[in-house]
């Protein structure tokens, strides 16, 4: 139970932690809030261009859409790099050196990136009621909150994931750059998945993104509650972590085998 | 229980890599080619060597970060590849340079950070990292980011993060590497202070001077084997019958030098560049009876000052150095398999 205890207050400082580093980054504030209310701005203005055929919901869907995009490039680049960073900054030797889990740390330090990530929606939104007179009734303001955690918490394993498995490419951050734009598509932030051609659909189901997006979405402006997409996130979370911590292992023993841990 | 707080039996530490890109040729180089030695609880140890001697190598294995080769090694007792987590419970790492902190977040932030990682218990992080920077002299400057810092306070930094934990031992990798003067007195100030609290602690240096004045004995390495091991007395007595004359000398030409080496009294010679001179250390046995004959052996060169001196742990470095560095070692070190 103290093992319990600790590990969990552990992942929340470094998840504090986290978020303040990334707070101090402009790299990060500008993925993070920037370039989701340009994403927005633009998408605010198709639809406004589509005039009579917009919805009453459709200023809110391209607001949700576009700040999850920014959650997802935070979360690519933040988590992606998580390792390779530490790399980098000489301090991964001293937190592999450090008595505590390691895999606690990563988690907490996926979950902060993937957490200051969500300051897009935030961003978003606000940027859309300000500038497009955009109306914020949720569907089911209850379940909102509940919609944002599942998906931070799956957002920021799939990161763990990302993490563990980047370090082992010596050009892990052009994978990333690779993994952006196809993401956004293929898990419904910029059109829905009903548009997209049917082969896409199982690659969109095994993404964390996808049912975050829906999770957050139905709660916004659906008519059922989106209970379904919150089970697959907290699903997806749990596969993620443990597919993570068996990468891990390996990637820990490799880089004491091979000498690894402080090369750039 | 073993008397020793840190015991390196016969480690061996080969590396693999690659070169060529269309022909790669897989190389394995022994960084370290079984390395013993013991460290007493209590005791300042320094590794001294040149680059790539294999220090770092040998600290890495002791703190868990790599698997030796061969070899076996303990900590506190406990079995540096098979107990990682008793081992890392019971020691601190510090590294010189200027990485290893999160620069965009103050000093107190990073500690807290590490003292988190660290397991120190919530209730005693403040008095614990309170106290830590009082002893690196940081203490009023904590609020400021790390990124702001001086390379001396980035390092004493580095020293109160090591220590937050109160580990038994101490390993510093080369701390004192890139600081100014002050800086480094400064810093083996806090070196000794940690001796003084009874800490064991494991140096690595380039430094002869550092490693005289703080270390209780010393292993000198090289080629990644133990080339001598004692007090600095002890080194010192390799050279101790012998006289050292220091010749500074302007433009001096290779031929000079290999002149002066092959005068039969003259038992080696070493240079030092300064910025418009250069000095020739010479060892003999017969003090500075020959010094006329060693200048006429320089020719036209245009000479500066002349001293004679009695050796120091330096000089002793220097000629272990110089004896134990064999032509083949390097081939030796990389064996070549064809992939």
């Amino acid at each position: 139970m103290a093992g319990l205890r600790r590990n969990a207050r552990l992942i929340w400082r470094v998840w504090v932690f986290t978020m303040r580093s990334f707070l101090a980054s402009e790299f990060f504030i500008l993925t993070a809030i920037l370039q989701p209310i340009i994403f927005a701005s633009i998408a605010f203005f198709l639809f406004q261009a589509g005039g009579e055929r917009a919805g009453e919901h459709t200023l809110l869907f391209a607001a949700l859409g576009t700040g999850m995009m920014g959650v997802w490039s935070t979360t690519l680049f933040g988590c992606g790099g998580a390792i390779q960073w530490h790399r980098w900054e000489g301090t991964l030797e001293l937190l592999i050196a450090a008595p505590s889990r390691y895999d606690m740390v990563l988690l907490g330090q996926t979950l902060g990136a993937s957490t200051f990530g969500f300051y897009s929606i935030g961003a978003t939104i606000a940027w859309g009621m300000l500038l497009f007179g955009m109306p914020l009734n949720a569907a089911f303001p209850l379940l909102l909150p509940v919609a944002l955690a599942v998906a931070i918490l799956s957002l920021g394993c799939l990161g763990m994931l990302l993490a563990t498995s980047f370090v082992l490419y010596r050009h892990a951050n052009a994978l990333s750059n690779l993994l952006e734009y196809p993401v956004w598509i293929v898990t419904g932030m910029i059109v829905p998945l009903a548009a997209l051609p049917g082969w896409l659909g199982p690659i969109s189901w095994v993404l964390a993104p996808t049912w975050a997006m829906e999770a957050i979405r139905g709660s916004a402006i659906a008519t059922t509650p989106p209970l379904l997409a919150m089970l697959l996130c907290l699903l997806l979370a749990a596969i993620y972590y443990l597919l993570a911590r068996w990468v891990l292992r390996f990637v820990l023993d490799k880089a004491r085998r091979d000498a690894t841990l402080a090369l750039a | 229980m073993s008397a020793f707080a840190i015991e390196a039996d016969d480690l061996v530490r080969t590396y693999r890599t690659h070169t060529g890109v269309i022909r790669r040729r897989r190389l394995n180089v022994e960084a370290v080619r079984g390395v013993s030695f013991g460290v007493r609880p209590g005791e300042l140890f320094g590794l001294l060597g040149p680059n790539g001697a294999g220090k770092t190598t040998t600290i890495k294995m002791l703190i868990t970060l790599l698997l030796p080769t061969s070899g076996t090694a303990r900590v506190m007792g406990h079995d540096v590849v098979k107990e990682t987590t008793e081992v890392r419970k019971r020691i601190g790492y510090v590294f010189g340079g200027d990485r290893g902190l999160y620069d965009r977040v103050s000093a107190m932030d990073n500690l807290r950070y590490f003292a988190e990682l660290y397991g120190v218990d919530p209730g005693e992080q403040k008095t614990r990292i309170a106290a830590l920077l009082e002893l690196v002299g940081l203490t009023g400057r904590e609020q400021e980011k790390v990124e702001g810092y001086s390379r001396g306070m980035r390092q004493r930094l580095h020293i109160a993060r090591g220590l937050l934990h109160d580990p038994e031992v101490v390993f510093l990798d080369e701390p004192s590497i890139g600081l100014d003067p002050v800086g480094a007195r400064e810093l083996r100030a806090t070196i000794k202070s940690l001796v003084e609290a009874g800490k064991t602690v494991l140096l690595t240096t380039h430094y002869m001077f550092e490693a005289d004045a703080l270390c209780d004995r010393i292993a000198v390495i090289n080629d990644g084997r133990i080339v001598a091991l004692g007090t600095g007395a002890d080194l010192k007595q390799e050279v101790a019958t012998r006289t050292i004359v220091e010749i500074e000398t302007f433009g001096v030409s290779p031929e000079a030098v290999e002149s002066l080496r092959a005068d039969p009294d003259v038992i080696a010679v070493n240079m030092e560049e300064r910025d418009q001179s250069q000095i020739l250390l010479v060892q003999s046995e017969h003090g500075t009876l020959i010094t006329q004959r060693l200048l006429g052996r320089l020719g036209e060169t245009r000479i500066g000052k002349v001293v004679g001196r009695e050796p120091t742990l330096e000089d002793a470095y220097v000629h272990l150095i110089a004896t134990t560095s064999g032509g083949d070692g390097a081939a030796a070190r990389a064996a070549a398999v064809s992939a």
